[in-house]
C-alpha cells in the first residue's frame, strides 16, 4: 500500500515511516503542504497521514482539493492541535480517522487496518493464536467449535495484540486504545494486568495460551513466530 | 418587576386619571361660571327687549298710573319670571344677582337682574329673573356628556398607548432575545438593528461592539490553546514516535526495553499534563461542544461496567441504584463520563479489600442527585479543602495520576452547572455528590 506522510516535523516523518516501512508499506513524505498538495494530484496514494498543522497550508484544503478532484485517497489526520472543531470539520470533509498527537505507532496502524476494511469491504482474515482462531468480523474467539466468552474490552484488547503480533505492546498503548485519550490522566498500569489475567484465565480453561507473553518490564505481546 | 411597556401605560393612564380628577373636580365651577354667564347675557338681552317694547308702546300697558301694583309675570314652568313695578327711590340700579323668591309656597332660587328705569320723570323698577334649577340641570347634563367622553377617551388612549408603546418598544425585546441566543460557541456579530428610536440603536450598537470584543477575546484564547497544544505535543509526538521504535526494534536487551518503557511513561505523564491542562483551560473557556442529550444513569452503568474486572481484581464491591434515570440536556457525553469516570475509579482505587462502593442516582428534593460513597480511608478536612486544586494530591506509590483528575472533573462539572459536595471522615470513607441543574429535571 502506498501512503504519504503530510508532515512538517521531519524527524516524526522519518519515524513514521520506519515503522510503516517494517509493516511494508510504501511511503512518500511531503514536509510542506505544496509539495503534498502536488505529490497527491499527481500520484496515487492508498492513504495520506494528514498533519493539519502546516506552515504554509490549511491541512483540511488538502482534503477539499483531493475530495473536488475525485480522488479516492483515504486521509487520517494526526494533529498537535487538538482543537475541539478539527476533528469534527476534518470528518465532515471526508476524512477517514483523526489521531491525536503523540499517538502510538501501532494504534496508527489499527486504524489503518480499520479504514483499509471499511474502504474495500473485504472481510479480515481471522487469525490463528495457536488453538484458538479470531473471528475478526463477527468478534469471537473460537476454539474449536466452542466459543471463548469475553466482554468487549477483552476482545479489543486480545485483538488489538494480534493485529499487532510480535509486537510488544506497552500497558500504556493498551490502555489508551481502549479507553482513548478523554480518560489519559486516570491511567493505572493495573488495568491492563487485570484484564489480561481475566484474559489468561479463560483461555487457560479451554487450552494453555503460551502465545500469549508478558514482556517483563514493558508489557504484553501475541508471538506467533513459535508456531 | 414590571415591563417598560405596562409602566409606559400606567403612567399615562394615571396621569390622564389624575387629570380627569382634577377636570371633573372643577367642573361644576366651570360650568356655573359659564352657565351664569350665559344667563347673564340673556338676563341682559331681555332688558333689552323690554325696554324696546316700553319705548314702543309706552308704559302704560304694564303699569297703571292709578293703582301702585305693578306687572308681574311668570312662564308656567316658573323658570322665569319678570316683573316692572314704580320705585319709590331714585337709585340707578344695575345689577344681577341671586335671590330667593317664594311662589306657591316654593322656594326658588332666581338669577334676577335688577334695573331702574326712569320714564316720564317717574322711577321703575325692571327685574327679570331665571331658575337657578334649570341651569343647574344643564349643568349636569353637560357634565354626563363630558365625563362619559372623558372615560371614552382615557379607554381608547389607554388602548392606543398599549399598542404604540409595544410596537415602539420591539427592538428592545429583539436585542434581549438576541443577546439570550448568544452563548460560548456562538458570538453572532449580528447585522445593525433596524430601528428608528436613536436610544436603542445606541444600545445595539454598544452591545454588538462588546460582543465583537468578547467573540476576539475568546478565540485569542482558542488560538492560544491550539497553539500551546500544538507547540508542546509535536516533540512529545517525535520522542514517542522514536522510542517505540527503538522498542520494536527488538534487538535490545530487557534492561534496555525496561528503560525505553519507563521513558514511554514519563513521556506519557508528561502529555497527560499538557491535556489536562489545556482540558481545564478549554472548558474555563467553554470551547467543547454541549449538544448532546445524555443518559446519566446510562453513563453510571458504563462507568461501573468498566471498573468492574478492577473492583474485583481489588475485592471491592460496587453496588449501583438507579432510581430514575434523568436525561440532561445540552451535555456532553465524553466529558460527563470522565467526569463520573474520574470519581468512581478514584473510589475503587482508594477502597481496602473488602470494601464497598455504593452510587446512587436519584431524585432528591427536585434536584437529581448521584451519589458516589465508599469505605476507603478517608481524608482529612486540611484535604478535603484542597481537593480540586490542581497538583495538590500526590502521585501514588505506583507512579499512577498525576494530581488534576479532580480538578478536572470540576472544571466539567462546572462546565455543566453541576454541583459537587464531598463529605469525608477519615477511617470510615469520602462521599462524593453530583447535583445536576434544577431546570433540567
Amino acid at each position: 500500500m502506498n501512503v504519504l506522510i503530510v508532515e512538517d516535523e521531519k524527524s516524526l516523518a522519518n519515524e513514521i515511516a520506519l515503522f510503516l516501512k517494517r509493516e511494508n508499506f510504501l511511503c512518500e513524505m511531503a514536509h510542506t503542504g505544496r509539495e503534498a498538495s502536488e505529490k497527491i494530484a499527481v500520484n496515487l496514494y492508498d492513504f495520506v497521514l494528514l498533519d493539519l498543522g502546516l506552515p504554509d497550508y490549511n491541512g483540511l484544503d488538502l482534503i477539499r482539493e483531493a475530495k473536488k478532484n475525485n480522488s479516492d485517497v483515504s486521509f487520517i489526520i494526526i494533529t498537535a492541535r487538538g482543537a475541539v472543531e478539527d476533528r469534527v470539520k476534518g470528518l465532515d470533509l471526508g476524512a477517514d480517522d483523526y489521531l491525536p498527537k503523540p499517538f502510538a505507532l501501532a494504534e496508527l496502524h489499527a486504524r489503518i487496518m480499520a479504514v483499509t476494511r471499511r474502504k474495500f469491504r473485504i472481510s479480515s482474515p481471522d487469525i490463528a493464536l495457536g488453538d484458538f482462531v479470531m473471528k475478526t468480523d463477527s468478534r469471537k474467539l473460537m476454539y474449536g467449535q466452542k466459543e471463548v466468552e469475553l466482554t468487549r474490552k477483552e476482545f479489543d484488547l486480545l485483538y488489538y495484540l494480534a493485529i499487532n503480533r510480535n509486537k510488544v505492546l506497552t500497558r500504556h498503548q493498551l490502555y489508551e486504545h481502549i479507553w482513548g485519550n478523554t480518560l489519559d490522566d486516570q491511567y493505572d498500569s493495573n488495568f491492563i494486568d487485570v484484564h489480561i489475567k481475566n484474559i489468561r484465565k479463560k483461555l487457560n480453561a479451554h487450552a494453555p495460551a503460551p502465545w500469549l507473553e508478558t514482556a517483563r518490564g514493558v508489557g504484553y505481546r501475541i508471538s506467533t513466530d513459535n508456531q | 418587576m414590571m415591563k417598560l411597556q405596562t409602566k409606559l401605560a400606567l403612567f399615562n393612564l394615571l396621569s390622564k386619571l389624575v387629570f380627569s380628577a382634577l377636570f371633573i373636580g372643577f367642573l361644576p365651577l366651570i360650568i356655573e361660571r359659564i352657565n351664569v354667564r350665559q344667563t347673564d347675557k340673556e338676563l341682559v338681552n331681555k332688558r333689552e327687549e323690554v325696554i324696546g317694547l316700553i319705548s314702543e308702546v309706552g308704559i302704560e300697558p304694564f303699569i297703571h298710573s292709578d293703582t301702585a301694583a305693578g306687572f308681574g309675570s311668570y312662564n308656567i314652568l316658573k323658570e322665569e319670571y319678570i316683573s316692572l313695578e314704580r320705585s319709590s327711590t331714585d337709585d340707578e340700579w344695575n345689577y344681577i344677582d341671586i335671590t330667593q323668591r317664594i311662589i306657591d309656597d316654593e322656594v326658588i332660587d332666581y338669577r334676577v337682574l335688577h334695573y331702574s328705569l326712569k320714564i316720564d320723570g317717574e322711577s321703575y323698577l325692571l327685574e327679570i329673573g331665571m331658575s337657578l334649577a334649570s341651569i343647574t340641570y344643564a349643568a349636569r347634563n353637560i357634565r354626563n356628556v363630558i365625563l362619559i367622553f372623558l372615560g371614552l377617551f382615557i379607554l381608547v388612549t389607554l388602548l392606543s398607548d398599549l399598542t404604540y408603546t409595544a410596537q415602539i418598544l420591539r427592538p428592545l425585546r429583539k436585542i434581549t432575545s438576541r443577546l439570550r441566543k448568544t452563548s460560548f460557541s456562538s458570538f453572532d456579530v449580528t447585522e445593525p438593528l433596524v430601528t428608528s428610536t436613536e436610544d436603542f440603536a445606541r444600545l445595539d450598537r454598544a452591545l454588538r461592539e462588546m460582543m465583537k470584543k468578547i467573540s476576539e477575546l475568546f478565540s485569542k484564547e482558542k488560538e492560544i490553546t491550539v497553539n500551546i497544544s500544538h507547540e508542546l505535543m509535536t516533540p512529545v509526538s517525535v520522542l514517542r514516535s522514536r522510542l517505540e521504535n527503538m522498542l520494536l526494534n527488538g534487538n535490545t536487551d530487557p534492561a534496555t526495553e525496561a528503560g525505553i518503557e519507563e521513558s514511554l511513561r514519563t513521556l506519557h505523564r508528561l502529555k497527560v499534563l499538557v491535556n489536562s491542562m489545556l482540558m481545564i483551560a478549554r472548558l474555563e473557556s467553554h470551547q467543547y461542544l454541549k449538544e448532546e442529550s445524555v443518559g446519566i444513569c446510562d453513563i453510571v452503568k458504563e462507568v461501573t461496567g468498566e471498573l468492574e474486572p478492577i473492583a474485583e481484581d481489588g475485592k471491592v464491591t460496587v453496588t449501583l441504584t438507579c432510581e430514575t434515570n434523568f436525561t440532561m440536556k445540552n451535555a456532553n457525553r465524553s466529558l460527563l463520563f470522565s467526569m463520573l469516570y474520574n470519581v468512581v475509579n478514584n473510589a475503587v482505587q482508594h477502597t481496602p479489600e473488602g470494601g464497598m462502593v455504593d452510587i446512587h442516582c436519584g431524585e432528591n428534593s427536585g434536584r437529581f442527585e448521584v451519589s458516589v460513597s465508599d469505605t476507603g480511608k478517608g481524608m482529612s478536612p486540611e484535604h478535603l479543602d484542597r481537593l480540586f486544586t490542581r497538583f495538590s494530591t500526590r502521585p501514588d506509590k505506583s507512579g499512577n495520576g498525576t494530581g488534576i483528575g479532580l480538578a478536572i472533573t470540576k472544571s466539567i462539572a462546572d462546565f455543566h452547572d453541576i454541583a459537587i459536595r464531598v463529605l469525608s471522615e477519615p477511617g470510615k470513607g469520602t462521599q462524593f455528590f453530583f447535583f445536576f441543574p434544577l431546570n433540567s429535571l
